[in-house]
């Protein structure tokens, strides 16, 4: 929508320039200063090596956890937002990334035919993107009730894999990914003599990778791909007439979907260093898709809205107004515990602003970022 | 889809494929009956029969509202737990405060009445009638103590859970008609999320105890103690006895009165007759003269009172007879029941409902660990979705453009 406006006084000449993600001089400074700044925001935390304490240290974490996530809900963007199937399974995904990320890092043996096979240890950057590889293939099988049923009925079949995959790397693989109960000791990426076993260190890899994959997620829905799964999307039958392979595509989407869940995945395993299949249960995938809802399905920046507004509302609101709910609620009504509201603001205060956005901004936060920007560009005119 | 085969032989592929699958399932689940007693079969049928009937309860209720508004409604083990907490504490309180249950009961008859339009408050027919109505269903509440809990708990949670149904329907469901189904699904979605943070508010997540099938304690004089001696069959044509648990049989005994009451209700009494039609056709409903909104808010109400009904027997006979916040992970289990029988149908309720109960207990009879309770459902649920998505008795959708 808004690639269409321009500031006034810059035309596009050729195609190179219409196509470009940064088309003035002004853009390429935002967005490479932006990076930039991103980039620095470790060093000036009180372990950085600049020994400053301007930035506190939590940020970094809470920066980490913000762009794992993005990438999560990118992916979930691509099969919801762009080729409109509902998901009730990501996090099942993001749990296969984590836990094959986890164990091709730290090396296992598999029986195959009697005889064990050693795998790995990997190292890092070959333990990603096979994780990656392997959470696609995962979504590949899953996607397969799309060539039969769609919308809700696809969504039930989501839920199942919600079910099952957690349940297979609860029982099946239990010797290997010790689940339910945590697997530790995951070890730090290598890059020659770098460690990067800090939070401060990992952001290096994290950071860039969501950025990254946003722009290849942007790049994708733009390319033929992306208008393939668009047009399905917004009517399938229509899209089947115009020569569109519907089910070829919809693969495409879940396994693309998947395969950014298994980087995601992955990525939380080697931030944490241990893992727990608690996270990646039924509540981490409405959670994704109330960050999609929130910040706008179909957007490319809705899962940094949504991510950011989900994480500030868990970690920054909830903590401050807890402590005033615990000082009246008690009184107000008499029957009810200070320990109990504790456990039920979360899931309250997240319900509600999922159902304030739906009935009353149902094309979220970045919807309202594109008006917002668009009004700056044509200024002083209002249309 | 492109074609593989001409479509004729593609039917005789799937038939074939079909015919594999069973004789797969059969060559790999043979073995496992065959170790089996007679005895063990014969309880595993009848305790799943008796789980089924609750299931088919629950899955009514997501039906009926899916049959009217076409909204499939994850929220319905919320409401679930909502109202059998509710129930819980007009059951045990010896003492319900009459300020409290006068504002439940004048929230319920302001929402029952305003229901068409809001403007019908102030006439004067319905300002009397909802006057009487108040004071009558506050009386029910809270005169007495003890003996009366049964009353006090019938009231009170039919009251509250109506309430529940309307208050979902007419502030979260109408401002999103005409909405795709992806905002459909995410609205009982956030539902679910805030019922469950009302339930953890008022109530807490630890396990409360809910007798309703009890006997006096044999022991402690004044206690009450879920009922005990199972009902014993000699088969022994089997080589044993069955044992019938009690609290399971009644709660199997009054969902399915239940269930066939609002079935009647649905096709015998004119309301029935106007959610049937509505359900049809919107639209053509409106224009005979139906009142649309109303029957919409009423089909939520009766949906409540049916999770309602649900919530409180599945809670009271499990072995523990408590209840808490994991009972909203009943409903989950119950949509395999909705999908396999059809969503559209009711007569497919029942029978979903029934087949998951017997899948579930004869997959405990079969494995070990906890496949039955968290993996049989859903691979039941896969199987449906890849071989008939429209259920047993669903409608086939026919897409135009």
């Amino acid at each position: 929508m808004s690639a269409n406006i321009r500031p006034a006084g810059v035309f596009d000449t050729n195609y190179k320039q219409d196509m470009a993600l940064n088309r003035t001089r002004s853009d390429r400074l935002l967005s490479w200063g932006g990076f930039g700044l991103l980039l620095l925001i470790p060093l000036l935390t009180a372990g950085g090596p600049l020994g400053l304490n301007i930035v506190p240290a939590y940020l970094v974490t809470t920066i980490n956890t913000i762009a794992i996530f993005v990438i999560a809900a990118q992916g979930l963007n691509i099969l919801v937002g762009y080729t409109g199937q509902i998901s009730l399974g990501h996090a099942a995904f993001m749990a296969t990334g984590a836990y094959a990320g986890a164990l091709f890092a730290r090396g296992f043996e598999m029986q195959l035919f009697g005889s064990s096979v050693p795998i790995g240890p990997m190292p890092f950057w070959l333990a990603l993107p096979a994780a990656a590889l392997l959470t696609g293939l995962v979504g590949l099988i899953f996607g397969l009730p799309s060539l039969r049923v769609k919308g809700f009925y696809l969504a039930m079949a989501t839920l199942a894999a919600q079910f099952i995959i957690p349940w297979i790397i609860e029982n099946p693989l239990k010797p290997l990914t010790n689940a339910p109960d945590a697997l530790p000791s995951i070890p730090a990426p290598q890059l020659g003599p770098l460690v990067f076993a800090s939070d401060a260190a990992i952001y290096y890899i994290i950071v860039p990778l969501a950025i990254v994959l946003m722009l290849a997620a942007r790049n994708i829905i733009r390319s033929r791909t992306g208008r393939a799964l668009i047009s399905i999307r917004d009517n399938d039958l229509a899209a089947e007439l115009l020569g569109i392979n519907v089910f070829n595509y919809k693969l495409r989407a879940f396994f693309l979907s998947a395969l950014y869940a298994g980087i995601a995945g992955a990525l939380l395993a080697f931030d944490r260093n241990t893992l727990s299949i608690e996270t990646f249960r039924l509540n981490t995938s409405i959670e994704l898709l109330a960050m999609l809802v929130i910040g706008g399905a179909g957007f490319p920046l809705a899962p940094l809205f949504g991510v950011a507004f989900v994480k500030l509302v868990t970690n920054v609101v909830i903590p401050a107004i807890g402590p005033v709910f615990n000082s009246f609620l008690p009184t107000l009504l008499p029957f009810v515990d200070a320990i109990q509201i504790g456990s039920a603001l979360p899931s309250l205060l997240f319900g509600l602003a999922l159902l304030l956005f739906l009935i009353f901004e149902p094309r979220g936060l970045a919807y309202r970022w594109e008006i917002l920007k668009i009004a700056w560009k044509i200024r002083p005119y209002s249309y | 889809m492109t074609a593989i085969l001409p479509a004729s032989y593609r039917k005789y592929a799937n038939w074939l494929l079909y015919g594999l699958g069973i004789v797969f399932l059969i060559a790999w689940l043979g073995p496992l009956v065959a170790d089996k007693s007679g005895v063990q079969i014969a309880q595993r049928t009848i305790s799943g029969l008796l789980l089924g009937g609750i299931y088919a309860t629950i899955a009514l209720g997501i039906v009926v509202i899916n049959k009217a508004s076409g909204v499939f409604n994850f929220a319905h083990g919320g409401m679930m737990m909502v109202s059998g907490f509710l129930f819980f504490s007009f059951f045990t309180e010896a003492n319900i405060a009459p300020l409290g249950a006068f504002l439940l009961a004048t929230a319920t008859v302001v929402m029952v009445l305003g229901t068409a339009s809001a403007r019908n408050l102030l006439k004067p027919l319905y300002l009397l009638g909802g006057a009487v109505a108040v004071i009558l269903l506050t009386i029910g509440m809270s005169i007495g103590g003890l003996e009366l809990r049964w009353l006090h708990a019938m009231v009170g949670a039919i009251c509250g859970t109506v309430l529940l149904g309307l208050v979902i329907e007419r502030f979260t469901i109408r401002p999103l008609i005409g909405q795709p189904i992806f905002a459909a699904v995410m609205v009982t979605l956030a539902l679910a999320e805030i019922l469950v943070g009302l339930t953890n508010l008022l109530w807490g997540a630890q396990p409360r105890s809910l007798l309703i099938f009890s006997e006096p304690h044999p022991f402690l004089p004044g206690q009450l103690v879920r009922i005990q001696d199972p009902i014993r069959i000699q088969a022994d044509f089997l080589g044993g006895s069955v044992l019938i648990d009690q609290p399971r049989l009644l709660a199997f005994v009054i969902a399915l009165i239940a269930f066939g009451a609002f079935f009647a209700l649905f096709r015998y009494t004119s309301i029935g007759l106007a959610m049937r039609a509505t359900s049809e056709n919107q639209q053509l409903a409106e224009s005979v003269g139906l009142r649309v909104r109303v029957i919409l808010a009423v089909t939520w109400g009766i949906a409540a009172l049916l999770a309602g009904i649900a919530g409180v027997l599945y809670a009271g006979s499990t072995n523990s007879s408590t209840i808490d916040t994991n009972l909203h992970f009943i409903a989950l289990r119950a949509f395999p029941a909705v999908l396999l029988g059809g969503l559209e149908s009711i007569t497919g309720a029942l029978v979903g409902g029934l087949v998951l109960g017997l899948t579930e207990e004869w997959a405990k009879l079969l494995f070990t660990g906890d496949v039955a309770e968290n993996l049989a459902p859903y691979v039941v649920l896969m199987i449906i979705l890849v071989v008939r998505p429209q259920g047993l008795f669903g409608e086939k959708r026919i897409e135009r453009i």
